[in-house]
């Protein structure tokens, strides 16, 4: 949807307007109104002496399009070939079709396209290794990449305009200006608009005009640009030796405005990152938030039940597309797949999410029942246990996936970014936040708002108690279990948008998960949340200001083990009156 | 744990069959070629790490504390006495530099002047205890003064391992990064290839653990141990009879980090090679596997559990090494869920079902007249 709306701001007209501005056409003008691009690509080849050549490609500025790039393209390979008539004229012409037994070729006139046809009116049929092509000098290819340039200029395109825009500004050659200034009056787009005043700015640095330049720096210091940073550097180093006091000192302005920009980016940048782990914390943690924090149970394999997720979404991936042959333990299983288009293909992780939610939920489930319903009393026991089951989940994963990573790709929606003021937000992150926060809202609907979140609080409370008013515990904890399980898998269709799927997935998010409930506050969802924020916050600020991520990594944990000495029993503290 | 009738005669005499057994008789076999030098070494190994799964016990078993940082502490000995190994290797090295092979690598050009102190076996000796002894205190004293306790306690050491695994896998710590220390030469002049220097650590290792078993026996024995078991069973009781538990608790934090980095540091020269992937949580889980399997709250239970389940190790990577972690794995919940007292405790829980049976058999062959009290199996 972006791209058509930017694709239409460029109409057409503004093409002829740029053209009309360029004044060294003199005779070439009137010609090119009535001759078509292919036409005048002809003469050009045939016409002497060099200077008519170039003049005749420079009349194609008035008209930039695709297709006389495409000519230039087969000129300058030589594929364009010279015939002489018998009046000496010659024609240009292009090979067509197949070759013939004599290695000979038929051909078409570079000016209609239409065959040519010899004095008996037989078509003209050529070895390209006997006839003379058209040849190109120094001068005619530098002709032709002024009209290249010109062209790229005006690409509808947006993204390719703007390559050209920025590409214009490189090596700072003063003759490209007209042309960036011509635009400047009819573009529309403000992102392409800002490029070209960054890059007409940059030209402008190597104007012979002092004022100019100066101009062209204070442009820049309140653009912030990011290229010009160097440009603006090696100004400064060359007008210090030459006492050229304005100008160092607006050249010294310049870079300390566009340095305070960089650091303004690098704060957003690390407040993004910052969210977008919080989010990743979050989501990874708020399953265990519920295993861990309402039931007590320490879920080892909580870890792995993210794995769980993950390998859902590959498998459901693979289903879409080409199928999977996967052998664990000696066996074949052979999935097959959907084939579908790319179109379809993207569709997949709306089914992935789902069905990774339910795939964790049942192997929770599952737990539930065989193991983890015999340990409600011993919480360290479950620890084990637990311990025990990630364990032989994670063989399994390397039995039947192998131990390598998978490859997971993400549809096309999630992958791409936005560039916002230099500070580029990749859209799986923004993805990740969105859905951390709709996680949120429906755990705490689940748990607030509906009769089994009010059972699921009031066993959590006193199980005892519970039991006698009549609430079937056993049930409710089953129930639990398996949507904190699944949650876990949510956690894992996420985390294979944003990094590798692979048996030890799970165990790499399991002590951050771990820490943010603790610190969190058991049993406090809001808790969860705010610790989620303050853990990823901290870790992206220190990772940045240290630029070292270990040592970051590693004072948090520190810093962790000292907020606990504060406040023993995380931020939200449930009240109770029972010891122990 | 009060002693069970039948095992606890026939204790004390088993343990010192064994003990002779571990220190004299199995060297002696290995001197005279009975037994081969590859098998003394795995045995001095699994020794190692029976002394380690008594540390454990001892927070765990015996304190209630479940600690997740012992491996860190068996490891610092272990780099503690690796430092000074490295410092011995002299100009044997590949680089045939007065420096650690790996720092030759990292471009450096002198000893760091923390190294310096190491070249003295003493010193690396104390530090052996001293450089666990006083994390172990900084942390336990942070953490039982806010009374943290239970699985947050767990929790924490988790995440304690977790930080330094992360900082000793770095290359500028100048602990040798990921690959560690090895390529050890000689310790104390003797050269550490020959299999009588390795006899000898073997009947130190063995030495040290028939020493430990027999300090902790006395020190869960005493009025201390009493109060240790105390704490374990209900912390608040004991404060409020007025003890200062966070004391007793960092003590004994401290003695069972210093008892594994003693391990950790005869493991070293014996296994040849150290490195940070030895200090990571699971290594700590495997250690608490092996109390599990062996029976917590007993002294000689950790030893059987870490020498049963190596043993199974040794042999089952070799013959299922895809199926191994899953027998690992598997064998842990069973234990966990149907074996609380381990195998140690496995001949007192058959008698208890068998009696359980038996009674059962009686009642319905006479109908009881007065209803027994249930004894409950914790």
């Amino acid at each position: 949807m972006l791209k058509s709306f930017f694709v239409t701001t460029l109409p057409q007209t503004c093409l002829v307007g740029l053209a009309l501005g360029l004044s060294f056409f003199t005779t070439a003008q009137a010609q090119v109104t009535e001759k078509s691009v292919r036409e005048t690509v002809a003469s050009a080849i045939v016409a002497q002496p060099a200077a008519a050549q170039r003049e005749l490609i420079l009349s194609l500025k008035l008209k930039p399009s695709a297709e006389a790039v495409e000519w230039f393209g087969k000129w300058k390979e030589g594929a364009i070939f010279l015939l002489d008539d018998a009046a000496g004229v010659k024609t240009p012409v292009i090979l067509t079709g197949a070759a013939a037994a004599d290695d000979s070729f038929a051909t078409l006139r570079v000016s209609d396209g239409t065959p040519l046809l010899g004095a008996d009116g037989a078509a003209v049929r050529i070895n390209p290794k006997e006839v003379e092509f058209a040849e190109t000098d120094s001068g005619i290819r530098r002709a032709m990449k002024e009209v290249t340039d010109v062209v790229a200029l005006a690409d509808p395109d947006i993204s390719k305009r703007l390559r050209a825009i920025q590409d214009a500004a490189v090596g700072q050659k003063v003759e490209k200006l007209p042309a960036l200034q011509l635009l400047k009056t009819t573009e529309k787009n403000p992102l392409a608009l800002r490029a070209l005043e960054e890059s007409i700015a940059i030209i402008q640095l190597r104007s012979p005009l002092v004022a100019e330049r100066i101009g062209a720096c204070q442009k820049l210091g309140d653009l912030g640009s990011l290229a010009a940073l160097g440009t603006i550097k090696t100004i400064l180093a060359e007008t210090e030796s030459a006492k050229d006091r304005p100008l160092v000192l607006a050249a010294e302005k310049a870079i300390s405005a566009i340095g305070s920009h960089i650091s303004r980016i690098n704060a957003a940048g690390t407040a993004f990152r910052g969210i977008s782990l919080a989010s990743v914390l979050l989501v990874v943690a708020i399953g265990l938030a519920i295993t861990f924090g309402l039931m007590g149970i320490i879920n080892m394999a909580h870890g792995e039940l993210i794995a769980v997720g993950a390998y859902t979404t590959y498998v459901i991936q693979n289903i879409f597309a080409s199928g999977l042959n996967l052998s664990p333990f000696g066996m074949s299983i052979s999935i097959p797949g959907m084939h579908l288009s790319a179109g379809g293909m993207d569709l997949y992780f709306v089914v992935a999410l789902p069905a990774s939610f339910l795939a964790a939920a049942l192997v929770g489930l599952v737990l539930e029942r065989t193991v983890i319903q015999f340990l409600y009393r011993r919480p360290l026991e479950s620890l084990l246990a637990t311990w025990g089951i990630s364990l032989v989940l994670q063989q399994l994963f390397r039995l039947i996936f192998g131990a390598n990573n998978v490859q997971v790709s993400s549809p096309s929606w999630l992958s791409g970014n936005w560039t916002v003021n230099d500070v580029v937000f990749g859209w799986n992150r923004v993805f990740v936040i969105g859905f951390a926060a709709l996680i949120i809202v429906v755990t705490w609907l689940v748990l607030n708002k509906t009769s089994l979140g009010l059972l699921i609080r009031a066993v959590m409370q006193n199980r005892n108690m519970a039991a006698c008013m009549g609430v079937r515990t056993e049930r409710v904890n089953m129930m639990t279990f398996a949507f904190g399980c699944g949650l876990a898998g949510l956690a894992g269709a996420f985390l294979s948008q944003i990094g590798n799927v692979g048996p030890s997935l799970g165990q790499n998010y399991i002590v951050d998960a771990f820490m943010t409930v603790v610190v969190g506050g058991v049993g406090n969802i809001l808790g969860t949340v705010i610790s989620a924020f303050g853990i990823g916050m901290a870790d992206q600020s220190l990772q940045q200001y240290l630029g070292n991520p270990v040592i970051g990594k590693i004072l948090v944990l520190g810093a962790i083990i000292l907020f606990l000495q504060w406040r023993p029993a995380g931020i939200f503290v449930t009240r109770s009156r029972s010891l122990d | 744990m009060t002693a069970q009738p039948i095992t606890g005669r026939i204790q004390l005499p088993l343990l010192i069959v064994a003990s002779v057994f571990l220190v004299g008789v199995m060297p002696l076999l290995n001197a005279y070629g009975l037994i081969e030098d590859f098998t003394l070494n795995l045995w001095g190994k699994y020794l190692c790490y029976g002394i380690m799964a008594i540390s454990i016990d001892l927070l765990w078993g015996y304190t209630g504390l479940l600690c997740l940082g012992q491996a860190l502490f068996f490891t610092l000995g272990g780099y503690m006495m690796g430092m000074h190994l490295m410092l011995m290797i002299g100009k044997l090295g590949q680089y045939k530099s007065n420096l650690p092979d790996f720092m030759v690598f990292l471009g450096h050009s002198k000893i760091p002047a923390f190294w310096q102190p190491f070249y003295s076996f003493p010193f690396a000796l104390a530090m052996v205890f001293l450089v666990p002894a006083l994390l172990a205190y900084v942390f336990g004293y942070l953490a039982f003064r806010s009374r943290i306790k239970g699985v947050y306690f767990s929790i924490l050491t988790q995440a304690l391992t977790y930080g330094a695994a992360l900082l000793f896998f770095r290359n500028d710590l100048l602990m040798g990064g990921n690959n560690g220390f090895t390529d050890f030469r000689t310790l104390l002049g003797m050269d550490l290839r020959v299999a009588s220097t390795q006899r000898i650590l073997y009947i130190c290792t063995a030495l040290l653990m028939v020493s430990v078993v027999a300090g902790c026996k006395w020190l869960t024995h005493s009025r201390f141990g009493l109060i240790q078991r105390a704490i374990r069973d209900s912390e608040n009781r004991v404060l409020f009879s007025g003890y200062a538990t966070a004391n007793f608790k960092l003590f004994i934090f401290v003695v069972s980090a210093m008892i594994a980095a003693f391990a950790g540091a005869l493991y070293v020269p014996q296994v040849g090679i150290i490195n940070p992937s030895e200090m990571t949580t699971e290594k700590s889980l495997e250690a608490v596997v092996w109390v599990a399997l062996g029976g917590r709250g007993t002294l000689v239970g950790p030893v059987v559990g870490a020498i049963s389940v190596n043993a199974l190790k040794s042999w089952a990577t070799r013959a299922y090494p895809d199926l191994w972690v899953l027998i690992l794995g598997g064998s842990f919940v069973l234990v966990v869920m149907f074996m609380p007292k381990g195998i140690v405790g496995l001949p007192a829980q058959i008698l208890t079902i068998l009696s359980k049976i038996s009674r059962k058999q009686q009642s319905i062959d006479s109908p009881p007249s007065i209803s027994e009290p249930e004894t409950i199996d914790p």
